[in-house]
């Protein structure tokens, strides 16, 4: 998502400004979140804080170093938390509670928190236990033995290792072409 | 009044309305997406058209048989007909770019492309086969994941644009004629009874639709965490049981409160005779009243079959495709009272 301000670089994080007589949200870029700090606070060469010998301007470069510090550890994390979204599609969250429709099939590892939730909610159950397309199955079938293989090695069964393997092999060698789910 | 007709001479009466005369048709259908492709609500035109490509040159190989047409090119009035004919849904009409559609002449399976998921297979069949349907839907799909990488996990299944279709993707589907319950005004408890089973009941139309003429469409709403096997057995039982029910309503009627039935069906015969203008959701009101009365035997001349073809004649774009012109909706109610009119001429009550 673009910088609402500047419109130009990428927004990492979120600000309330007052635009209009009505106060905002706004997700901006670092520099322009920095502005609105700056903009806001007293302008120094009227506002001597002091009776250091330290002269207020000088005072401006370390804000800027201490903006940047807490901006890497809030800025980020604020930004992730008001708008999260689809590494692969670029949907937010916002947009596709609006739509009810998820961007693409990555959404559903991006969202995977809150639709957990939501799935258990609508089919009361998490687990897909119905059909597995051919090309899924083949893989699975095969983890499945490596899975097993390495249990059998920890577990110092070797003749089930050797048994496994030869398994393996000859699946590798002649790929799987079982196909499950279907009627009967 | 002297009812001429005597409930107990109908062989219908004994409780021998065919299943398919009330569960009118069945239908299957399997959500699929491609791996790596936005579903379509957040795709461009350009992603629509590629995943469009690919899946007609996935059933270019495997299902040749099926005819392929591009939304994008087809008339208004060439969508209506399909949607009227229960092979596309509004949605994909409303759709139309990148959207597109393959189905069977016989009209046995179909493939809606680019609608909420990139493809929906579905399969077809009358009265209560549901499990026919879904062999058909099914078998297209083995065939066309051979071309087409799906989006699929072990854990969440096949992974839909809503998270409500997720898992098998299916949804099995029967068209259930209620009128007998309505009349008993027992309808409203039948469905309650579904919707506590986690079924969804809809109208005719499908989602957000009215149930015009007390047809209603019932579905699972589960997809997730029960095979295939499982949602069309399930299905398919209980709208065994809503046929029973159905039938029951039936005899009760003709056997009970036969003044009922026979005034709204005399009713319903009067305006199709008479009226000048008819719009679509009161003529399927009526029509239904017909069907209902036809299968109790109290309607000559009339099958329930002839009635199920009216009903899908007087859709506006079958009627305008009878008449071969873009008619506006006052002339299409006009062309529609004109042709029940002549339909329904012969037909009478036998009371």
């Amino acid at each position: 998502m673009k910088c609402e301000l500047c419109h130009k670089a990428e927004a990492e994080t979120a600000i309330r400004k007052v635009v209009d007589g009505e106060e905002q949200e706004l997700y901006v870029c670092r520099t322009c979140a920095k502005a609105d700090v700056e903009e806001g606070k007293p302008r120094t060469e009227t506002a001597p804080s002091s009776s250091d010998d330290v002269s207020p301007l000088s005072a401006l470069p370390l804000m800027g170093m201490i903006l940047d510090a807490a901006f890497e550890i809030v800025g980020r994390a604020a930004a992730t938390q008001a708008e999260p979204s689809c590494p692969v599609c670029g949907i937010t969250r916002a947009e596709y509670r609006k739509a009810s429709r998820l961007g693409c099939p990555a959404c559903y590892e991006a969202f995977a928190n809150e639709l957990d939730g939501a799935i258990l909610d609508m089919h009361r159950s998490r687990q897909h236990v119905g059909k597995v397309p051919a090309k899924a199955h083949a893989a699975r079938r095969r983890q499945q033995l490596v899975d097993e293989l390495d249990a059998a090695v920890k577990g110092q069964r070797y003749e089930e290792a050797i048994a496994l393997r030869d398994r393996l092999r000859k699946l590798d060698e002649s790929g799987d072409r079982t196909e499950a789910g279907g009627p009967a | 009044m002297i009812l001429k007709f005597d409930p107990r001479a109908s062989s219908r009466q004994t409780g021998n309305v065919p299943d398919d005369e009330i569960a009118m048709s069945c239908r299957v259908r399997l959500a699929r997406n491609l791996s790596g492709e936005r579903f379509p609500d957040w795709a461009t035109e350009r992603d629509r058209d590629r995943v469009f490509a690919k899946v007609c040159e996935a059933l270019r190989a495997e299902a040749p048989r099926l005819r392929v047409e591009s939304l994008a090119a087809c008339d208004e009035l060439e969508r209506d007909i399909l949607c009227e004919a229960h092979l596309i849904s509004k949605d994909l009409v409303e759709r139309a770019a990148g959207g597109g559609v393959a189905y069977a002449e016989d009209g046995s399976v179909c493939v809606m492309i680019n609608e909420e998921d990139h493809l929906r297979i579905q399969g077809f069949a009358p009265g209560c086969g549901m499990e026919a349907a879904w062999r058909a839907a099914d078998a297209l799909d083995t065939q066309l994941e051979r071309h087409l990488d799906y989006a699929w996990t072990p854990r969440l299944g096949y992974l839909t644009a809503c998270p409500s279709n997720v898992g098998t993707g299916l949804r099995a589907s029967a068209m259930v004629h209620l009128l007998g319950l309505r009349l008993l005004d027992e309808v409203e408890a039948v469905v309650r009874g579904l919707e506590r089973m986690r079924l969804l009941v809809r109208g005719i139309g499908g989602e957000g639709s009215e149930a015009a003429g007390q047809i209603y469409q019932v579905s699972n709403m589960d997809t997730l965490g029960v095979d295939e096997a499982g949602i069309v057995g399930r299905v398919s039982r209980i709208v065994a049981e809503v046929v029973r029910q159905e039938r029951n309503a039936r005899i009760r009627l003709v056997r009970e409160t036969p003044l009922v039935l026979i005034d709204c069906l005399a009713r319903s015969l009067s305006i199709l005779q008479n009226a000048r203008l008819l719009a679509t959701s009161e003529a399927l009101e009526f029509l239904s009243a017909l069907r209902l009365g036809a299968s109790v035997g109290l309607v000559t001349r009339l099958k329930v079959a002839d009635v199920d073809k009216l009903i899908v004649l007087m859709q506006p774009g079958h009627l305008q495709r009878i008449e071969g012109a873009d008619l506006d909706s006052d002339a299409r109610d006009e062309m529609r009272a004109t042709m029940l009119r002549r339909k329904v001429a012969a037909v009478r009550l036998k009371v």
